[in-house]
């Protein structure tokens, strides 16, 4: 066989690589629709795991659709729109991620509709279940335009018209989606907050902790895979500026997320709270110690903010990727300590409920691959999108370039 | 961009209250609709405070840990091994001697579970229990998240296992419960059920009590209507210290447990 093919055509390994990926994601999926959650690592003591992490992390990097739309079409920031339709793209692969992780996670795949039609408006899951599915058609919409500008899709004038009509509603969208994004992104955090039975969890906070973490995590993701779409394939995307500035902004709200978090913790666990402090004992000199002060706080926290902030100053576009990259992985990390904490930690400290339902976790091949399946098959459906829809096809040099600095040596030399 | 900042004409305004009224009337009728196929058992409000005050009381001093009512819960629940409704702990370090607590569901007055259900799978029977609806359950297991006492199971995979309780400890009195779903103690609703239709009365008949209360043989479980002052369980809270599990929370328990003397 002739590989030199593939040494000529990266982007076709490239595929190829994904595809595998979402060969075993489909592996994993299968055996879990055959054999019921049972092939799971999941138990009654740890019913959630690593796909309600998957979930809420592919939700959170997709706030930078809501947030990007926001300030470009309700703020007027008009020269911010190439960076949100990037956004845009990314936020329904987010969630379309997110709707898949879920439809693998319900014990009844077969009633995915049951939460239309039988409401509890008083569920937490309820509203959230509501809200992902309106906007998850918003971004629909908002991505419909993108695609129906594909070369091949010219021959059907209608659609090419309703394309347009459907672009001229962007702000109604922005809107729209903004409201069912303020509602959902914080009610996922509430889901964990109303939690009554567990002391870890408890905290009116979360909502709150939970939407302003999810923007830092959607802008910088936003920032950082148009960085490496730019430096792959070799054009400018997004100007520049926008890129600093936005990342100066998520690095602004990751400070102002590590500001609450700090207050959080210290006022939530003042004395002694029982169960809480047991947990935040935990995270903070317990088995998640490194991972809490290294990537939640360190890594993620203060030196991606700080990378984030100065990047513009600097001019420097390593700082940015960097620091870009850091958050959003801080906050991933940050959705994985919440949800196994909850479940490894006593319901309290009275003895008839705790003791046998203190439970370990270890995600079984199932959830890694179905995992790893999803994130190859979204990435898989962005490099595709990035390298054939019109929109993204970079744009023209309409700034100065600043004047050379290291940091942007080495960017033009990747980008070359 | 088209101009936005211009007033509307006298055309555009009847549109738009004629698409609002529209609007509103759909919406109307779509939430009537979903209505009318709530569960009519489902009523979070439709307890009926007149009836019965269901109530288990369990007697830490007469319980002896002989698990028989986890043995007979297991086999006339069909439940699977290991993933037990009604559970056993021993505590050593809370008295001087042995304290063996059982714990089925605690039936919840404000039950967590039944808040945060998304599709009200479980609810309140008009007799205050809390029930599962198996044909409506998703399986999210959220409920199973908030459950302050962790009761609830879920059922992993297809059942085709042998109950080794069976026939010893009792038969199976009702289904097994599909892949997918999430269960708990029913207090025995079944037989309850029985119990109404055909005038026995729980508590006092074996075949109208749940299972774990008839087979113990130290008399430690009671159960009854906490409103009949001669009820079992009224009786046997009598002159003793009772405590519900985790109180400070407000969940308002059914089972109650009486102190070691």
């Amino acid at each position: 066989m002739n590989l030199r093919f593939l040494r000529t055509h990266p982007f076709i390994l490239w595929i190829a690589l994904l595809l595998v990926g979402v060969t075993v994601g489909l592996a994993g999926a299968f055996t879990v629709f055959t054999q019921g959650l049972g092939a799971t690592g999941l138990t009654d003591s740890v019913p959630w795991g690593m796909w309600i992490t998957l979930d809420l992390s592919c939700i959170a990097v997709a706030a930078g659709g809501f947030s990007l739309s926001a300030i470009t079409y309700l703020l007027g920031r008009e020269s911010y729109q190439p960076l949100a339709r990037i956004a845009v793209f990314v936020g329904v692969l987010g969630y379309s991620g997110a709707l898949m992780a879920l439809i693998l996670d319900i014990g009844r795949p077969d009633r995915f509709w049951h939460g239309w039609v039988f409401w509890n408006t008083h569920s937490m899951l309820w509203e959230v279940t509501m809200c992902i599915t309106l906007y998850f058609s918003v971004l629909m919409l908002e991505v419909f335009p993108m695609v129906a500008d594909l070369p091949f899709l010219a021959r059907f004038k209608r659609l090419n018209h309703l394309a347009h009509r459907v672009h001229h509603f962007a702000p109604a969208l922005a809107v729209i989606g903004l409201s069912l994004s303020l509602l959902h992104q914080s009610s996922l955090g509430a889901t964990y907050g109303v939690v009554i039975g567990r002391a870890a969890l408890w905290r009116s906070t979360m909502p709150l902790l939970f939407i302003v973490s999810a923007v830092a995590a959607g802008m910088s993701f936003t920032v950082h895979v148009t960085l490496l779409v730019q430096w792959l394939g070799k054009r400018r995307l997004v100007p520049n500026q926008v890129l600093f500035e936005v990342g100066q902004i998520a690095g602004a709200i990751l400070l102002l997320y590590l500001y609450m978090r700090f207050w959080d913790t210290t006022a939530g666990n003042y004395g002694y709270v029982p169960g809480r402090t047991e947990a935040t004992n935990v995270l903070m000199s317990g088995p998640f110690a490194v991972s809490f002060w290294g990537w939640e706080m360190l890594l993620g926290g203060l030196i991606a903010a700080i990378l984030m902030i100065r990047a513009r100053a600097r001019q420097s576009f390593v700082s940015l990727v960097v620091g870009s990259g850091l958050v959003y992985a801080g906050i991933i990390v940050n959705r994985w300590h919440t949800t196994l904490l909850a479940f490894t930690q006593p319901l309290s400290t009275n003895p008839p409920v705790t003791d046998p339902l203190v439970g370990s976790y270890t995600p079984a091949w199932t959830e890694w691959g179905t995992a790893l399946g999803i994130v190859c098959g979204l990435t898989l459906l962005f490099s595709l999108g990035m390298r054939f829809l019109p929109a993204f096809q970079g744009i023209e040099e309409a700034e100065p370039e600043p004047a050379p600095e290291p940091a942007m040596t080495v960017a033009a030399e990747a980008g070359d | 961009m088209s101009d936005y900042t211009r007033p509307l004409t006298r055309r555009e305004f009847a549109k738009l209250a004629f698409g609002l009224g529209v609007g509103l009337a759909a919406a109307d009728w779509i939430w009537q609709s979903f209505r009318a196929h709530e569960n009519p058992q489902a009523q979070a409000h439709g307890v009926n405070a007149d009836g019965p005050y269901w109530a288990m009381v369990i007697d830490l001093e007469k319980c002896i840990g002989c698990r028989r009512c986890v043995y007979a819960c297991e086999a006339t629940n069909d439940t699977r091994e290991g993933h037990l409704w009604n559970i056993l702990i021993e505590d050593t370090q809370t008295y001087e001697k042995p304290v063996f607590i059982t714990r089925p569901c605690m039936h919840c007055e404000n039950a967590p579970c039944v808040d945060v259900c998304p599709v009200h799978a479980t609810y309140h029977r008009p007799d205050g229990l809390v029930a599962m609806d198996y044909d409506r359950c998703i399986g999210c297991r959220y409920c199973m998240v908030a459950c302050p006492y962790g009761v609830r199971v879920f059922n992993w995979g297809e059942r085709d296992d042998e109950n080794p309780q069976v026939p010893t400890w009792g038969t199976p009195e009702i289904e097994r419960r599909p892949r997918g779903v999430v269960e708990k103690c029913t207090f025995c609703a079944h037989r309850l059920d029985a119990a109404a239709e055909n005038g026995w009365r729980p508590g006092y008949d074996r075949a109208a009590t749940p299972a774990c209360a008839v087979i113990c043989p130290t008399e430690a479980r009671r159960f009854g209507d906490l409103h009949d002052p001669e009820s079992p369980a009224s009786k046997a809270m009598e002159g003793r210290q009772s405590v519900v599990l985790r109180a400070e929370l407000g969940t308002n328990p059914r089972v109650f447990y009486l102190l070691p003397l």
